[in-house]
């Protein structure tokens, strides 16, 4: 039986359609792929990174998005299945994946000027931040006439009644459960890297338990708040003023009353084969032109401080940098060593919390 | 005849029991401790786990960390530690880096003054328990179940328990939906078995073209419906039967009402072929010997129908109990079931071994109601004729 040629031939045929998913894609190489955080905030991107570099080298590039997991970069390195070439991405991911090597490092001195990036940070080995941005308060200004002022406001569902929007991770929503609390923004980090910090965290959160509604992605948030499903929530100005420029819309931030601010990195993917090409790119994004021009799209900061001098001041007003006294940075060594060590086992207890 | 059934069965080997053996081995696999840790593990079996180990131990554990320096298994083991206690990560990889061995005097002080946790017994006796290539640590978490500093099997603190009652939230929602599923199905499936094959047909169209439209669409469209500012709310609203609009989704009613309408044709249509078998004679036969509607529906339509009940109901609550696009979409953070965790153990937090317990569990307690179920109402009446 097992001789007969049908047998063979079913095997065969079996076996290359199987062998057919495997084969190599015959243009791969001139695909370059971004995973990037999706919404209007890949929109601008496209507009002034992708879009422009893909013309000047007649490359494709590729984006998809995600929400931040390092576990789709942890994946992809890991299996050696490589779908990225570079990827947008946290402080906090650029230093946890530089640690696991998912992430290739550059001696970027090589490649531009690390001085230009000092106010924000500066450039690690493995990341070159390319935009600041501010997580805030955020209402539409249509439907809520006398605005919330500070985060205990957000909290305070008796004066304006309605769901709240607030990211699902533990990162910055702890901070901003902190200050609703009443801790200064810029005090935030200390107090929750403080014995007992966590705990406060949770038990603010607990008391607005019921009218929180979890958002996992930006595009999310401003959906939430355009739609009216929910009166507030915590939302990314980049994103807000976006929104508000091409949906016409009214919505509001109040940075006074307290926000977690902080740079968005270009990373790249260990083992990318296109590893010099997304040098040159991250050198392309992060030059003074292209980042002024991505802030008249989207309104986050420059990362490059040499942007500045090519904004107009009408331009540089669009910015968050008037509350900066009012910001808890997710910059620093007290910031990035806290949610480094923590931050698996903290996300972890987070999810819990949500689900009970 | 082998010839035939060759592919399926090299593609069953392949994509299913390979990949299955492989996660539910996940689930208990702990090659990373003894492998990244070759002589602390050898040094702590030696140890009874009261106090503090022998300056032996401490050595043993610089050599290792030491060999680890700089490699990206140093964050990796301390990965793995930090699913059984929290901040173990920053204790592997700070001790790690820093770790002298030319350095004179006393190991013990060395690691101890680097991290002062290397004086407290939690973090060698966990070391210890996970010296094994096997671990119970993934099963027994999704047990809520836990080993006490004695090593003896306790229950974890209210707070931080959550498994348990996942699984209880898991199958109350399945339970719910599949009854549901029954009461809304089993008429429609009676209709089209009663009606001309005409209409029959048309009827089964009804039913045949939600189920082939993509689960994600319905899910989303039921947002779309239900949303405070949605179709069904502003209508309500517009009649004035409501001041303001009600929650019907992100909540436990939005799951029922998608989760029963994207699973209603898997109820109907097993139902609907046993059904259409059943002689109408039979009924006609009951009434005429004298018994009334329900009597005769209950002794002779019932038992009849049941094969198609069974199965019927056996589907819906099998899928159900997988679902997790549908409650991740239109459920609220309390109403998301076990799949939810898997995908968040899978994508997020890069926790295998919970991710492939999890499953195990939901693969063993399927197993055991198919059994019971078997037990009661007979294996083979579990197959649609």
């Amino acid at each position: 039986m097992l001789k007969t040629p049908r047998f063979w031939i079913a095997l065969a045929a079996t076996l290359t359609v199987l062998g057919g998913v495997a084969l190599p894609d015959a243009d791969a190489q001139t695909k370059f792929t971004v995973g990037n955080a999706g919404g209007s905030s890949a929109d601008a991107e496209r507009k002034v990174f992708y879009g422009p570099f893909a013309n000047a080298n007649k490359i494709q590039i590729q984006e998809e998005s995600f929400n931040q997991e390092l576990a789709k970069i942890r994946s992809q390195v890991e299996t050696g299945n490589l779908i990225w070439d570079i990827v947008t991405t946290t402080a906090i991911n650029v230093a946890t994946g530089c640690e696991e090597g998912l992430l290739e490092k550059v001696d970027w001195s090589k490649y531009l000027d690390p001085r230009l990036f000092r106010e924000v940070g500066g450039v690690s080995e493995c990341g070159v931040p390319y935009l600041f941005v501010s997580g805030g308060l955020a209402y539409d200004g249509n439907r809520i006439k006398e605005g919330p002022k500070t985060w205990a406001d957000f909290w305070n569902v008796t004066r304006w009644p309605g769901k709240r929007g607030l990211l699902y991770r533990a990162e910055q929503t702890f901070e901003v459960a902190l200050m609703a609390d009443g801790v200064p923004p810029a005090k935030a980090m200390e107090v929750l890297s403080a014995p007992g910090g966590v705990e406060r965290a949770l038990k603010k959160l607990d008391e607005l338990k019921p009218h929180i509604h979890w958002w996992k992605n930006g595009a999310e948030s401003i959906t939430l708040l355009a739609s009216g499903e929910v009166a507030m929530s915590y939302a990314w100005n980049g994103r807000v003023a976006s929104a508000n420029k091409t949906n016409n819309l009214n919505l509001k931030m109040e940075l006074g009353a307290g926000h977690v601010s902080g740079c968005q990195y270009w990373a790249i993917m260990k083992g990318s084969k296109n590893k010099d090409l997304a040098i040159k790119f991250i050198q392309y994004a992060v030059a003074a032109q292209s980042q002024a021009d991505f802030v008249r799209v989207i309104s986050y900061g420059p990362a490059n401080r040499d942007a500045y001098g090519l904004l107009t001041d009408a331009e540089k007003a669009t910015l968050p940098g008037q509350h900066m006294d009012k910001a808890s940075l997710q910059l620093g060594k007290l910031y990035l060593g806290f949610w480094l060590a923590n931050g698996d086992s903290l996300l972890q207890r987070f999810v819990k919390f949500a689900a009970q | 005849m082998l010839a035939l059934v060759a592919p399926s069965i090299v593609f069953l080997a392949l994509f299913f029991v390979a990949p299955l053996g492989f996660f539910l081995f996940r689930s208990v696999d702990n090659s990373e401790v003894p492998g990244w840790l070759p002589r602390t593990v050898v040094a702590l079996a030696q140890w009874n786990g009261v106090g503090l180990p022998e300056d032996a131990a401490y050595r043993a554990l610089a050599e290792d960390l030491a060999a680890l320096s700089g490699s990206t298994a140093l964050p990796l083991l301390g990965r793995r530690l930090n699913h059984n206690v929290p901040g173990f990560r920053g204790l592997i990889t700070g001790t790690g880096n820093r770790v002298d061995l030319r350095q004179a005097g006393s190991m013990r002080e060395q690691l101890v003054s680097l991290d002062p946790r290397w004086g407290e017994s939690t973090y060698w006796q966990t070391i210890r328990r996970e010296r094994h290539a096997l671990t119970p640590f993934y099963l027994l978490t999704a047990l809520d179940l836990r080993h006490g500093a004695g090593g003896e099997l306790e229950r974890v603190p209210g707070d931080s328990a959550i498994f348990l009652g996942l699984l209880g939230r898991t199958l109350t929602i399945s339970v719910v939906v599949t009854l549901l599923c029954v009461l809304l199905g089993f008429p429609v499936a009676a209709t089209m078995a009663g009606s001309s094959p005409a209409r029959a047909n048309a009827l089964l169209i009804l039913v045949l073209i939600p189920f082939w439209t993509s689960l994600l669409v319905r899910s989303t469209a039921w947002v779309i419906l239900l949303q405070n500012q949605g179709v069904v709310n502003q209508a309500l609203v517009g009649l004035g039967l409501i001041d303001r609009p009600v929650p019907l989704i992100f909540n436990r009613l939005g799951l029922y009402i998608a989760m029963v309408h994207v699973l209603l044709p898997f109820m109907v249509l097993p139902l609907y072929s046993v059904l259409k078998g059943i002689p109408p004679e039979l009924m006609r036969a009951a009434s005429s010997l004298g018994a009334p509607p329900w009597t005769a529906f209950r002794l002779v339509y019932v038992p009849q129908a049941l094969p198609g009940l069974v199965a019927g109901a056996s589907l819906v609550f099998v899928l159900a109990l997988g679902y997790y696009v549908t409650p991740a979409l239109v459920g609220g953070p309390g109403d998301q079931m076990i799949g939810y965790f898997i995908a968040y153990f899978t994508n997020t937090a890069v926790n295998w071994g919970m991710a492939s317990a999890l499953g195990t569990i939901l693969l063993v307690v399927v197993s055991l109601i198919y059994l019971a179920l078997g037990r009661v109402v007979g294996l083979d009446r579990l197959a649609v004729r």
